[in-house]
């Protein structure tokens, strides 16, 4: 049945896919209705999904393998913690560690779903050889399991009050880490930020250097399946870690500029001489050449409690040490 | 025709020839850039938007309000400005409780948002309300270039809210770039970023330079003459960062960085000083060299 069910899928996916996108907007909204219903939503859209990932998966190997890769370690916490399903609410199954004795399958039985019980098949095979491997010499950490304590659902409830509720409808196909140019030279793993996101798990996400290896390229939020608004979810879990005092010197530095000049790039004598050169005025119209203009932009920054946020003291127009 | 000109930080405080460029070439199409007094960085999406999202807006909000004061649309070219500014904009007009927040702040400076401009791009503004023919009038020098067009992120993306074209395969700077007699070449991946963007250049210059370097070896392998980008960040980060790629890589890599306006100013017949091609970092005379020699060749026909 689910052959037939694929292949269906497969030649009339288009269709599904305008569909899908529709029931993809409504079923996320209710956050807390209780699992069971939840759960169905979301077996509704994976199964409606399937359709366009068959010919992915079997075209292009490459998001599996970096799937295989990214997901080792964090495959060895979830067996210890509760076998989570992968496409599940992670807080939630995070929570109820206990209850959950029964590892595989259990969540991944349904019969439409083979292409994603394919996936964590390979997975567990994956898992299993490292158990295998591994019984005196674990590669798991006691620091690497995730605790009830380390979930923060204030987290993750930013984010929808900031109207990025799309982080909830990401299944995590890593659809956005393979096109992700610093994915690819950097431990930046943006399918891995968006879950922890989605988890509460703001201390990783926040004290993560990798974080700030996003250049805002947008490739990943235009091509997710989700339409998960991956962009502004990073934008706003950096400004949850620059509250926490996670902010690189170079970027107070250019905050600093914001507040000294006006700009992020303020003029230098160099450039002066050439706008005279070729006819310009010498400084450009901006807050350069108003005084009132450069006013209005530290009574701003002074409103926002952006002076203090990056520890600038206005008075001796210096970053404080 | 008017419109706001917004300046934005890079382009008038690093790039002048960039500006000179435009101001010649709306002269000529009759269109007047009003200059918007006072105006700020946008500021930079990626950054200020990461560090604070209130103090981004507010900040953009203010930008705004100058050219609602000279009630006509804002025009900018640069990549990062525009995604700023259309991004503020846009939420700002479509969530009434940021925009009341965002009023509260700029009631310290005497200003009010009220929604009422467009935020548009330079290349977006000469395609669109110029066109193609009438920019193809004012080519004098057809330009017998090969290019590589680089399109950058936030002049399309995410594509949902500004829809100026496709961001995997569009087609309105290879337009644009065409219509001064240039060929714009394709290479692999052409869509990439050049690397700067976000915070990563002042982050961790070297992750930068790597996807730069990327972009540029693709680029080298296309034998393109030149770059042709509409983004004053991405201007420098091929221009200096082409540099500095060097130096790390011990790469030799010569690719002349023209930004939109710089081309149309060459086709107009502008000389190096004017667009102040000169202060480059990279040296285009060989490319400027070859464009003379083909038009002499050209004339003794």
């Amino acid at each position: 049945m689910s052959l037939i069910k694929r292949l269906k899928s497969l030649f009339g996916g288009d269709n599904k896919d305008v569909i899908k996108n529709k029931s993809v907007k409504e079923a996320p909204v209710n956050i807390d209705i209780d699992s069971k219903d939840k759960r169905s939503s979301t077996d509704k859209i994976t199964e409606e999904k399937t359709g366009s990932s068959v010919t992915k998966n079997s075209t292009t190997p490459k998001p599996k393998e970096s799937t295989k890769k990214e997901s080792s370690k964090k495959e060895i916490k979830k067996q210890e913690v509760s076998e989570a399903d992968p496409v599940k609410e992670g807080s939630e199954s995070v929570e109820v560690i206990d209850e959950k004795p029964t590892p595989k399958g259990d969540s991944i039985k349904k019969d439409s779903e083979d292409e994603i019980e394919l996936a964590v098949e390979e997975k567990n095979e994956v898992s299993e050889e490292k158990d295998e491997k591994g019984d005196n010499m674990t590669l798991l950490e006691e620091n690497m399991v995730i605790k009830p304590e380390s979930v923060n659902r204030e987290f993750t409830q930013l984010f929808v009050d900031a109207g990025i509720d799309s982080v909830e409808h990401c299944f995590q196909c890593g659809t956005c880490s393979g096109g992700c140019p610093s994915g690819r030279r950097t431990p930046y793993k943006i399918r891995q930020i968006v879950r922890k996101c989605l988890m509460g798990l703001k201390d990783e996400v926040i004290s993560d250097p990798s974080l700030w290896m996003c250049t805002t390229c947008y490739t990943c939020q235009e091509r997710c399946p989700r339409s998960v608004k991956i962009v502004e979810i990073i934008k706003l879990a950096r400004n949850e870690a620059v509250k926490a005092g996670f902010m690189a010197p170079a970027h107070r530095a250019t905050g600093s500029f914001v507040i000294k000049t006006g700009h992020g790039v303020p003029i230098n004598d160099a450039t002066k001489i050439l706008r005279k050169k070729v006819g310009l005025s010498e400084l450009p119209p901006t807050t350069h050449s108003d005084a009132k203009a450069l006013e209005d932009i530290r009574a701003i920054c002074k409103a926002t409690g952006f002076d203090k946020l990056i520890g600038y003291n206005m008075e001796t127009n210096e970053l404080m040490e | 025709m008017e419109i706001a000109y917004f300046l934005g930080c890079i382009m008038n405080n690093r790039y002048p020839g960039i500006e000179k460029a435009t101001r010649i070439l709306f002269d000529k199409l009759d269109v007047k850039l009003n200059d918007m007094e006072g105006a700020s960085c946008c500021p930079a999406p990626g950054v200020f938007g990461s560090f604070d999202k209130k103090t981004w807006v507010s900040i953009a909000a203010r930008n705004l309000v100058i050219a609602e004061e000279m009630d006509s649309d804002l025009m900018t070219e640069c990549n990062g400005c525009f995604g700023s500014l259309f991004e503020a904009n846009e939420e700002l007009q479509h969530d009434s409780a940021l925009k009341d927040e965002v009023n509260e702040v700029l009631s310290e400076v005497d200003k009010e948002y009220n929604g009422s401009i467009n935020v548009r791009h330079f290349a977006e503004v000469l395609y669109n309300s110029i066109g193609l023919d009438k920019l193809g009038e004012l080519v004098e020098k057809q330009l017998n270039l090969d290019v590589a067009v680089h399109y950058g992120c936030h002049f399309l993306k995410p594509t949902a809210d500004i829809g100026i074209d496709n961001a995997e395969r569009p087609r309105i700077l290879d337009d644009l770039v065409e219509a001064t007699g240039a060929r714009s070449v394709p290479y692999k991946d052409k869509m990439l970023c050049c690397g700067a963007g976000g915070g990563l250049r002042a982050r961790d210059k070297d992750v930068a330079l790597s996807i730069t370097k990327e972009k540029l070896d693709n680029m080298v392998d296309a034998d393109v003459d030149a770059i042709v980008e509409v983004c004053p960040f991405c201007h420098m980060q091929f221009d200096v960062g082409q540099v500095e790629v060097n130096q790390k890589y011990g790469t030799n890599y010569q690719i002349p960085v023209f930004h939109l306006a710089q081309l149309y100013g060459l086709a107009m017949g502008l000389n190096k000083g004017e667009l102040t091609l000169d202060a480059h970092q990279i040296n285009s005379d060989p490319v400027l060299a070859k464009l003379v020699a083909e038009l002499d060749a050209n004339a003794t026909e």
